[in-house]
């Protein structure tokens, strides 16, 4: 019987290979994860990476242009700015900055979004009603000038742009998590759940939450970029990083000037900004479209 | 429908309560003190910062000065401008018509060019067409349009030499007094010749910059709801009638599709406006976003309330008219 042939067995794919199967037919999705991957490789090994100090400056070096046009200088590749520090290294650190807000942002927004919007799921009645017209006002005022707000109070700094934006954009998740707890509040898991004794806590946080992370995830993912285009927004309003910080919203404030007579210090720190929005916007349709096929767009 | 117009008014009260409560709050936390805003000394006399203080109210307890507040803001009366001595209210409606005229072109040309390339995307579905749209929304609106507008000023103004960089109208050659505040139609009232034109041409950067994300989310939008309704059963069966392709596609179709974009569009205004405060400050643009910027430079307390407080009523009202809207085209929604 040694010789018998074994059976086969297929093994179900795990979830993560069924994900990525799923996620990887997006050409899009993940050319936009392979640039945010590079783009997050250069912001924790910038140290390493950037040639020169963000803040460095080099006397006589001022507004060079990029290294191959003419005029440039071959150690700085991208040239330098106004006060002679080198562009690309101000460029990675930049990437630093912008990739700390959107995932502080990101982060501080989701778990106190999950909180309140499953404490507004479970509580109902005049805790859900109070706390749903909190967030519909933050909603009703426009984000930057609610931002703008925020900033003129605290006054601004990297953190405070850090808390601007977070309020901003907390009402998205707490909806979108209280959304999501109602409607699996009716089904029959959450009943078996409550007939075996389990307590309000647990039920919270290992029974429901679980079942309502896919949009969340995606929501979250998107959040990051909409994080990053407003603290920049607030940078170049001057109400954000102040210098010498190398935020890329704030270097494009600086920039202003030199429309006319250095376009490079204006075009690349936007340029910088757009290539890392974009690419985790690809990057999270993809996610979309591969964890929740309800919500794909076609 | 009399019902869920009522409802829906009802829920806003409470959003303006608080809304005037927050910005009331917000307001007496911001560093700075008015008083030495409004002298402007330091080291003024104690006894001429308590006149100050009493003629603007800021001796009173907090509750008192809240309720002063919304008495006043219910007559009308926004408070008075630090930094101008007008009325906030009159300074606001002076200025808005500006921001309005900007938006409403920035909606327009959204609308205009996002539709149609979101349905011709639809209908050609996986042409080459269909992919640089859907690539060039995704630009679209991860952009930043504070740098959309330098660039364009740097190609166009400064390159090209096809546009103005700044202003509303060339203000030199041209001066007339404002009657609609609207500067394309006080052009046209002003029977200078070359007026109309001047505004245009001022217009055109601003317009194309404020519109570009809400483009991008129309075309997007438009297309989604397109290539869902062209799957639907009555689009298969007005095809088996043999109706021509284009009646199909405009008649069927599209008014069908055109519902959820009607919310999409409705959801921009938040984002318009918020997109005003940078673009009429790239463009130097004299709106409600950069007089709102400038307030907050000057600490000008009352000014800032007022216009944080009048823009987001605006927004709670056009959110409501949205529903409202959309509660008249989808019957479906009234019962939600």
């Amino acid at each position: 019987m040694a010789n018998a042939p074994a059976p086969v067995t297929v093994q179900p794919a795990g979830p993560f290979a069924a994900f990525w199967s799923a996620f990887s037919q997006n050409r899009g999705a993940v050319g936009g994860l392979i640039i945010l991957l590079t783009i997050i490789v250069l912001a924790i090994f910038a140290d390493w990476i950037a040639p020169y100090s963000a803040i460095e400056q080099f006397r006589g070096m001022t507004k060079l242009p990029p290294a191959w046009t003419e005029g440039g200088d071959k150690h700085f590749w991208l040239g330098t700015d106004a006060l002679g520090r080198d562009m690309l290294s101000r460029l990675i650190y930049g990437a630093r900055i912008s990739l700390f807000i959107g995932l502080s942002v990101m982060s501080v927004s989701v778990v106190i979004g999950i909180a309140l919007g499953l404490v507004a799921a479970f509580m109902g009645g005049v805790i859900d009603s109070v706390l749903m017209r909190i967030m519909d006002l933050i909603m009703s005022i426009p984000s930057l000038v609610l931002a703008i707000l925020v900033v003129s109070i605290l006054g601004p700094s990297l953190t405070n742009t850090i808390v601007a934006v977070s309020v901003v954009y907390l009402p998205n998740y707490v909806r979108l998590v209280r959304g999501s707890a109602l409607a699996e509040f009716g089904k029959d898991y959450i009943i078996a759940a409550k007939v075996a004794g389990v307590g309000p806590i647990r039920l919270m946080f290992v029974t429901v939450l679980p079942n309502c992370l896919a949009p969340l995830i995606v929501q979250a993912a998107l959040g990051v970029s909409n994080a990053i285009l407003e603290a920049a927004a607030l940078g170049f309003l001057g109400l954000g990083a102040q210098p010498p910080t190398p935020e890329w919203g704030a270097m494009l404030a600086d920039a202003r000037e030199f429309i006319r007579s250095n376009p490079w210090i204006v075009t690349l720190p936007g340029l910088a900004i757009l290539v890392s929005v974009v690419s985790i916007n690809l990057f999270g349709d993809g996610l979309r479209d591969a964890l929740d096929p309800k919500l794909r767009r076609s | 429908m009399i019902k869920f117009i009522l409802r829906r008014l009802l829920l806003t009260i409470p959003t303006f309560v608080a809304l005037m409560f927050v910005t009331f709050i917000a307001i007496r936390l911001v560093p700075g003190d008015p008083v030495e805003v409004r002298t402007g000394e330091h080291g003024i006399s104690p006894e001429r910062l308590a006149y100050f203080r009493h003629e603007l109210g800021l001796d009173q307890p907090i509750w008192k000065q809240f309720l002063d507040y919304v008495w006043h803001l219910l007559h009308g009366d926004f408070g008075v401008s630090l930094s101008s001595n007008e009325k906030v209210l009159t300074e606001f409606l002076t200025l808005f018509p500006a921001t309005l005229e900007l938006s409403f072109a920035g909606i327009l040309f959204a609308v205009i060019l996002g539709i149609p390339a979101g349905v011709f995307a639809a209908v050609k579905r996986g042409s080459w067409f269909d992919h640089t749209l859907m690539g060039a929304a995704v630009a679209g609106f991860s952009m930043p349009i504070f740098w959309w507008g330098l660039l364009l000023i740097m190609l166009v103004s400064e390159g090209w030499h096809l546009t103005p960089v700044a202003g509303r109208i060339d203000m030199i050659k041209f001066y007339f007094e404002p009657t609609t505040g609207f500067m394309l139609i006080d052009s046209l009232l002003s029977d200078q010749k070359g007026a109309f034109l001047s505004a245009l041409h001022h217009l055109v950067l601003p317009m194309i910059v404020l519109g570009t994300v809400p483009l991008a989310v129309i075309a997007r939008m438009t297309r989604s709801s397109m290539l869902e309704v062209l799957s639907e059963d009555y689009v298969r069966t007005a095809r088996a009638k043999g109706l021509s392709e284009f009646r199909v596609i405009s008649l069927h179709a599209l008014r069908n599709a055109l519902i959820p974009v009607v919310t999409v569009v409705g959801l921009q205004v938040g984002g318009l406006l918020a997109g005003a405060v940078l673009t009429e400050t790239i463009f130097s643009w004299p709106g409600v976003g950069k007089w709102l910027i400038d307030s907050i430079g000057r600490r000008d307390y009352p000014a800032l309330q007022g216009g944080i407080l009048l823009i987001s009523s605006l927004v709670i009202i056009i959110n409501l008219l949205v529903d409202l809207l959309y509660g008249a085209i989808n019957p479906r929604i009234r019962h939600g």
